[in-house]
């Protein structure tokens, strides 16, 4: 039986989660109702104004979108599996293996997360132009490959499997890629999943960087190329930008509507925040 | 594994250099940022693949560069980490943080003194106010605007006024904004007179009040401000009565971007905005609008803005030719002409109103004359050692001032103070 003050609280709370839902969800609803309208109602809320697709092409005939989707997904998923690898070896080492200044190294390792990547923009700018990349999609993915998050987020994962799998893997003769591929990565899973929807979001929203080291359409990101639209002395065209907004976003959206269950689980489990 | 990596790093930056000295045709690197959507972006190119017709033995490579601010960012980078652009459009007032930063070239340095006399003398003396450092010039002026008034002439027949009367001086400007300002069946004011957009960059449209009332903002060397003068606060003390006072402008700070949108929707009979705006209010306007030059108080007055050709330290000479033959093209009359017309931004050269395609433009469109009348009372905008940190607090004291939270001549001294603790190093 429950007492009054509980079924209250528990009213209270459900009330909340809806208005923050709505709190979040109203830019979103406001980028649909601008980018499906005339732009005589940008801001005139009529259920009965006229739909319109103009605003859908007339974003796409400015700019090369489709080019611009594919850099992004190449980008993003080259700089994806990357990470992957490299901070899964890398944190497996700090995990598991006993070699000398390893606390130190593993300091060094977590001093990169509190370093803003801004301000290496020139150094990191030096070190492609010296290896001759220059406006390539790898060039926009290098300086985020070996990533100090993964590496920490990993370790910790790591650490937390129980040392008799790894033992008892061994004594059936495994070598250690064959452990850290039937062993930790599959019992990581979780982490993998929310480091990688970290990552993914943040390299698909990426802006300066890819900015400053491409230089053609070839080359450049959405956010890159999108960007043209919201720079305006003349007021911003909220349609145009609403439509090109909701283009760019739909695969990331789709793929969270798709994948929801897992992402949320772990979220849960992995502990990110 | 290492020996393989260093082979084809190697045999890389090899074919890189190869393919580098074997190209014989200049091709040049130009950053441009666009401030005014997409339209400008593809006028550029276009004007860069005419030129590349005309001149077959070089490559014009547009790169856009994002707003002002990353243009800014990624020309800095470049130069810094050892490759920069030959040129880039960028905004004029970071002209003493290029100097500061010793990373572009005078123009002076490239030029013959024939160049010097007649083609650098061409441009409006008011664009080169923010491209020259004591007599040398770091800028050519390239897209270059200047804040009018447009208002509905609809309105102005509404409530009696004379149509073809824009208001000439401050109390004409508030007495037709007291006419204009009307009150709905429920009390709540449904337009009001006038819109000074004061958010986002207020100093912009500020400065052209002190112009109109006789101050200076700055020395011109970049060194010192004089935001704590008399006429400076008698502007910013009209600006906020306009709103605080007479409730002829709507009361709290306003967004520059929403203003058009406002002056469509007749939530407001007049507004200040740039003439950067004029394809977009010609095409958006649902009445007869007009464009005047900013009402004068002691004289009629008003800023300039946007951005100009810098060439950077470290071009070698061939590629510095190409650049100045390129930069000479593109503000000649004809291009100049195309460039006004496709973006609104002012000419910058008085020969290329004189062309027949801008002749033929203006007849068609009177309002296009305005900006070009208006540079003869123009001035330099707001433009500081440290301009960044100088102009927000600049900005912030003015929202401020138009919250309500403190009186022009505290927040003007107060700003005052602040900028020469930032300045006091390079006096």
């Amino acid at each position: 039986m429950k007492t009054v003050s509980e079924f209250f609280s528990e009213r209270l709370n459900v009330i909340g989660a809806w208005l923050l839902a709505l709190l979040w969800v109203t830019p979103l609803l406001y980028a649909i109702w601008a980018a499906i309208h005339p732009i005589e109602y940008e801001a005139n809320f009529d259920i009965f104004a006229p739909l319109t697709t103009y605003n859908f092409t007339n974003a796409w005939s400015q700019a090369p979108f489709a080019r611009y989707l594919i850099n992004t997904v190449m980008m993003t998923t080259m700089i994806v599996i990357s990470q992957f690898i490299l901070c899964t070896f890398v944190a497996f080492a700090f995990a598991r293996f006993e070699f000398p200044f390893k606390n130190i190294l593993f300091a060094l390792v977590l001093l990169q997360l509190l370093i803003m990547p801004d301000i290496l923009i020139v150094e990191n700018y030096k070190t492609i132009r010296f290896l001759g990349i220059m406006d390539t999609i790898l060039a926009i993915g290098l300086p985020y490959m070996a990533s100090g998050f993964g590496i920490f987020l990993l370790r910790q994962t790591f650490k937390s499997i129980p040392k008799e799998l790894d033992d008892a893997a061994r004594i059936d003769g495994a070598g250690i890629l064959r452990i850290i591929w039937n062993v930790y990565v599959p019992l990581s899973m979780p982490t993998f999943v929310a480091y990688g929807l970290v990552s993914v979001s943040f390299h698909w929203n990426n802006f300066l960087w890819p900015l400053i080291i491409t230089n053609s359409v070839e080359t450049r990101p959405l956010t890159v190329g999108l960007s043209i639209f919201s720079m305006s002395e003349a007021g911003v065209e909220w349609a145009t930008i609403s439509a090109g907004t909701l283009m760019t976003t739909a695969p990331l959206f789709v793929a969270f509507l798709i994948f929801q269950r897992q992402f949320i689980a772990s979220f849960m489990t992995a502990g990110i925040k | 594994m290492i020996k393989t990596f260093t082979k084809i790093i190697s045999l890389f930056v090899f074919v890189i250099s190869l393919s580098s000295f074997s190209a014989k045709a200049v091709e040049l690197e130009f950053y441009f940022p666009v401030a005014v959507g997409g339209a400008a972006a593809s006028t550029v190119e276009e004007l860069s693949n005419k030129y590349m017709e005309l001149n077959p033995g070089v490559t014009i490579k547009p790169i856009y560069a994002g707003s002002y601010t990353d243009a800014t960012t990624k020309a800095i980078t470049a130069a810094k980490g050892g490759n920069p652009p030959p040129m880039a459009v960028l905004i004029a007032i970071d002209i003493f943080k290029f100097y500061d930063e010793d990373l572009v070239l005078p123009w002076d340095d490239i030029l013959s003194d024939e160049e010097k006399e007649n083609w650098l003398g061409g441009f409006y003396p008011a664009f080169m106010k923010n491209s020259q450092i004591d007599g040398v010039t770091y800028g050519i002026p390239f897209q270059r605007s200047t804040p009018v008034l447009y208002y509905n002439k609809d309105a102005f027949r509404e409530v009696g006024l004379d149509p073809d009367r824009p208001p000439q001086n401050w109390d004409e400007q508030l007495e037709y904004a007291k006419k204009l300002t009307k009150k709905g069946s429920d009390g709540n004011i449904e337009r009001y007179g006038i819109r000074i957009p004061t958010k986002g960059f207020p100093s912009w449209l500020t400065s052209g009040l002190i112009y109109q009332n006789g101050g200076k903002m700055t020395n011109g060397l970049g060194t010192e401000t004089f935001l704590d003068t008399p006429e400076v606060i008698e502007a910013v003390q009209y600006l906020v009565d306009l709103s605080e006072t007479h409730k002829v402008m709507r009361p709290g700070t306003l967004e520059w971007g929403a203003t058009p949108k406002a002056f469509f929707e007749g939530q407001t009979a007049m507004m200040w905005t740039t003439t950067g705006n004029l394809t977009n209010v010609r095409k958006n306007a649902p009445f007869d609008f007009g464009v005047a030059m900013l009402p004068a108080k002691k004289s009629f007055g008003a800023p300039t803005g946007g951005g100009n050709f810098y060439i950077f330290k470290g071009t070698p000479e061939d590629e510095l030719q190409a650049t100045k033959d390129f930069v000479k093209w593109m503000t000649a009359p004809d291009q100049a002409g195309v460039w006004s017309m496709a973006t609104g931004y002012v000419a910058p050269r008085p020969d290329a109103w004189e062309t027949q395609a801008m002749k033929d433009y203006v007849a068609d469109f009177p309002p296009a004359l305005v900006a070009k009348e208006q540079l003869a009372y123009a001035d330099a905008e707001f433009s500081t050692y440290e301009n960044p940190k100088t102009v927000k607090i600049f900005n912030t004291a003015l929202e401020n001032v138009m919250s309500g939270t403190i009186s022009p001549a505290d927040a003007m001294k107060q700003a005052q103070a602040d900028i020469d603790k930032i300045l006091k190093d390079y006096r």
